[in-house]
């Protein structure tokens, strides 16, 4: 018994920063399964944590009180990144979304009535590993909801192919919108469960360390669907604390051979449903046919190897 | 059933006046205009490169035209986008079959049915019975119209996997989803045996039957004989001819377009 | 006026580091339609092989340098080729390249950390140019004049190799597209990696200028001229050299001018600023021509 209380305590704040990269990851990857590779998730996290942490320190109330106030945050900022950059071109998207992060943090550093500037802001509130499980269990059943409705599918059709969308009636930019929309809320959240697990906030906590590997995350999970983004966090959070284990000062090193491994070798991610579906057709006697769509399929497999 | 034909055959239902459509320099369709009355097949036909998946792209909405106007039962579309121009009634298949990667036959057809989704993303989200129900319905539709292309067996396997002449039916299927009162066909029966082709063509005339308006491009000139009540022919991104399959295949115009001019087969007997 | 003056220079200086990461990091961009996000950590092995030279092996300056240049360069081919090289064959887009590229990003910063020992070292007194000129009242050093003279240099021999000779055709026409030009005759794989060597190189040699005169020879140095260096090419225009040489200048003016006169907090605010400003109004940047599609 009393290793694996010695076990829980040490690995702990692991799971509690498992839990906040999920939800970083599942921000990422609401605009990802719409079509859009942003980095924007960090400035709404950053909007989130601050505005959250400054609520707390002012209130003193329950931070769990206030998330609703960082959600909505993040998803006013995310509705008007939409406004803004739905309008370019999918590769100048994904850089103006970095564009955006490098601002939010001379943002961060010129407005210190709210976020303390260069000294930063100290938070000296924590929140119960229970309350963030609780959390992404309320998360994982939206995320599940949107996926089995109208939604979900619109989605994976604008991603797939947004003028074939259009013609059945879906509007890209419609979907899209809603996409930021629901990643800034969950970004939001994800940036003040941050603030309240680190209980320090500075101008590089919100900057381009978590944004590079929050999208790592959601590509090694899989980026086709929710499942993949919870487990790339889980596996990116855990990954150098084993490596510490075998390979200490090279740990952090772990990460990235695993997402290169993956990017060769699996691109799609360890979760493609794709992947499943075809694996069980084949094993229900669709040799025939599978053989005949071989080439279509390996096809399909390069153009869907482009991750995002 | 009839008796609906009946009532609309006389309506026109597609009026497109004198499109054009340029890319850098090449006018890929150039001063066409044809109408297509209601509760009628229309064929268009044209050799390659005539133009013909460029003007089922601008009635669709899929390119912005450069000068003409189209009108879809009264209302003028060639400035909408593509999804307006679906709700309000028109959807297409495409020449390469273009259905969605990694979804399965019957998530092809429900994606196809967003316009019918009858249900607000708030409600699904909070799993409110009514979304549940209206969601139970749409699957209910999808299953109906994969009954109408033969595929109701294959429902939960992947699209990509299907032969291509089912995934040709598929794509119909979900277009159907949208609801449509006009079916733009690119080259339906591309790649397809006699006995598919002969599919194809009967659930068209089903479709017909049942009030549809079909626009086909098709190249089998025995399918459009068969199937079509009126023709055009496109040649060069220009109107070629214009009428009855039978008046159209018979105008000398045509024949030369497709199989060549008399005169230059005298000139190449001659160099022998 | 003697202080502004200063500060120009200085600007001019910081700039022309900007401009040299810039240009590299530009090849690779322009050419090869990759965003590269580990190319930041060429200049910062670059610095290290460099100070590694002089205090292992206690190499003056010139050699010293160009052990720094090499490592960059070798170091960018080798990213090339493992990295990039399986997804040119598969199709792969940017977005693909660009993931792949942070995992390198990843892999070389943290070995980068490891190296310094997470700290920001300085290359040793003497081990560089330390005279100091003087320009009428104004100070000049010697390392200041060395930049800005090799920026200038290296921006002309890349615009000539690029517009003017026969190998800069073939980069174009493979970073345009590879079946094509190996059609007309040129060996793609020979380019893309002599090109991968040059964007190193070039930025390597940034690196170890700007390791000394910054005093910062870690991973954070890489880091920092990434993302000014991005700026640059973003602001002048990725697909002419010379443009994106002025831009780095200019944003290092900029930069030194607003932390000066305006506030120190800001001192990254007008760059950043400037290239949000340019991807959402004007992506083709300053001198950028139209029409450059990477799909």
């Amino acid at each position: 018994m009393q290793p694996l209380v010695e076990f829980w305590r040490a690995y702990q704040s692991t799971v509690a920063f498992a839990i906040v990269n999920a939800f970083f990851a599942l921000s990422t990857y609401s605009v990802l399964s719409a079509g859009i590779l942003s980095f924007a998730t960090v400035t709404y996290a950053a909007m989130g944590g601050f505005v959250g942490a400054r609520l707390v320190l002012l209130t003193g109330l329950d931070p769990v009180f206030l998330l609703p106030a960082a959600m909505l945050a993040g998803a006013a900022l995310a509705y008007l990144v939409a406004l803004i950059f739905l309008r370019l071109d999918s590769h100048w998207m994904a850089l103006a979304s970095l564009a955006l992060i490098l601002i939010t943090r001379v943002v961060v550093i010129n407005v210190p009535s709210v976020t303390g500037g260069v000294n930063g802001l100290s938070l000296p509130v924590s929140i119960p590993l229970g309350v963030l499980v609780l959390l992404l269990l309320v998360a994982i059943v939206v995320y599940h909801r949107l996926s089995v409705s109208w939604y979900g599918i619109a989605t994976r059709a604008v991603r797939e192919d947004p003028a074939v969308a259009s013609s059945l009636g879906i509007a890209p930019r419609r979907i899209q919108t809603i996409a930021f929309a629901i990643s800034g809320a969950i970004g939001g959240i994800g940036g003040m469960l941050l603030a309240l697990a680190l209980q320090f906030l500075s101008p590089d906590t919100y900057f381009v360390n978590i944004a590079f590997t929050m999208i790592a995350g959601v590509v090694l999970g899989g980026s086709y669907h929710w499942v993949g983004a919870i487990i790339g966090a889980a596996v990116f959070t855990a990954l150098p604390v084993l490596a510490q284990a075998v390979i200490p000062d090279f740990q952090e090193v772990a990460n990235g051979v695993a997402l290169l491994l993956i990017m060769i070798f699996l691109p799609r991610g360890l979760v493609d449903p794709r992947a499943i579906r075809l694996r069980r057709a084949a094993r229900e006697g669709q040799g025939e046919a599978l053989a005949a769509a071989v080439p279509a399929v390996a096809a399909a497999r390069r153009a869907g190897g482009d991750a995002p | 059933m009839a008796a609906r034909a009946a009532a609309q055959a006389d309506t026109t239902l597609l009026q497109v006046e004198a499109i054009g459509k340029n890319f850098g320099g090449v006018a890929a369709v150039s001063g066409l205009s044809m109408t297509v009355r209601s509760g009628s097949v229309a064929g268009v036909m044209g050799p390659n490169g005539a133009g013909k998946t460029t003007l089922v792209n601008l009635i669709s909405g899929l390119l912005p035209s450069d000068s003409g106007t189209i009108r879809f039962g009264g209302t003028e579309i060639q400035r909408l986008a593509a999804h307006d121009i679906a709700a309000l009634g028109i959807a297409r298949t495409y020449q390469n079959v273009r259905l969605f990667s990694g979804m399965t036959v019957l998530e092809q057809v429900m994606a196809g049915c967003f316009l019918r989704r009858g249900t607000s993303l708030w409600a699904s989200f909070l799993g409110l019975p009514k979304a549940v129900a209206a969601r139970k319905a749409v699957e209910a539709h999808a299953m109906e119209l994969l009954e109408r292309v033969q595929l109701v067996r294959q429902a939960q396997l992947l699209a990509e996997t299907l032969s291509y002449g089912e995934q040709r039916r598929v794509e119909i299927a979900r277009a159907l989803g949208t609801g449509p009162r006009l079916l733009l066909l690119d080259e339906p029966t591309a790649g397809m045996n006699v006995q598919e082709s002969n599919e194809i063509g009967s659930l068209v005339h089903s479709l017909r039957d049942g009030g549809l308006t079909v626009l086909m491009v098709e190249h089998n000139v025995r399918l459009v004989k068969e199937f079509c009540d009126h023709v055009t022919v496109m040649n060069f991104g220009r109107l070629l001819a214009d009428g009855t399959p039978a008046e159209c295949i018979a105008h000398p115009d045509v024949q030369a377009a497709y199989f060549g001019n008399t005169a230059d087969a005298d000139r190449i007997r001659a160099l022998r | 006026m003697q202080l502004f003056l200063e500060q120009l220079i200085n600007g001019c200086a910081l700039g022309s580091l900007y401009a040299l990461f810039g240009l590299g990091f530009g090849i690779v961009f322009a050419t090869l339609g990759i965003l590269n996000a580990a190319h930041g950590s060429y200049a910062s092995w670059a610095a290290i092989a460099a100070l590694a030279a002089v205090e292992q092996l206690k190499l003056p300056f010139i050699p010293a340098l160009l052990i720094g240049v090499l490592a960059g360069g070798l170091l960018a081919v080798v990213v090339d080729q493992v990295a990039f090289q399986p997804l040119r064959r598969r199709g792969t887009g940017m977005l693909g390249a660009l993931i792949t590229s942070i995992a390198f990003w990843i892999i070389l910063d943290s070995l980068a950390g490891t190296a310094t020992g997470q700290q920001s070292l300085s290359f040793p007194r003497g081990s560089y140019p330390g005279a100091m000129f003087h320009l009428g009242e104004i100070p000049l050093p010697a390392m200041q004049v060395i930049t800005i003279g090799v920026m200038l240099g290296v921006t002309a021999g890349l615009h000539l190799l690029i517009r003017r000779s026969r190998f800069g055709a073939a980069m174009r026409a493979v970073g345009w597209n590879q079946t094509a030009a190996s059609l007309g005759g040129v060996n793609p794989r020979y380019v893309v990696i002599v090109t991968a060597f040059i964007a190193g190189a070039t930025s390597g040699l940034a690196g170890v200028l700007g390791g000394i005169t910054t005093h910062n020879v870690s991973f954070l140095l890489g880091e920092g001229l990434l993302l000014k260096g991005f700026a640059a090419v973003v602001v002048g225009g990725y697909d002419d050299v010379r443009g994106t040489a002025v831009a780095g200048v200019g944003l290092g003016v900029l930069e030194v001018m607003s932390a000066q006169y305006l506030s120190s907090g800001l001192r990254d605010g007008i760059t950043y600023a400037l290239l949000l400003g340019f991807l959402l109004l004007r992506p083709r940047g300053l001198f950028g021509s139209l029409g450059f599609s990477r799909a």
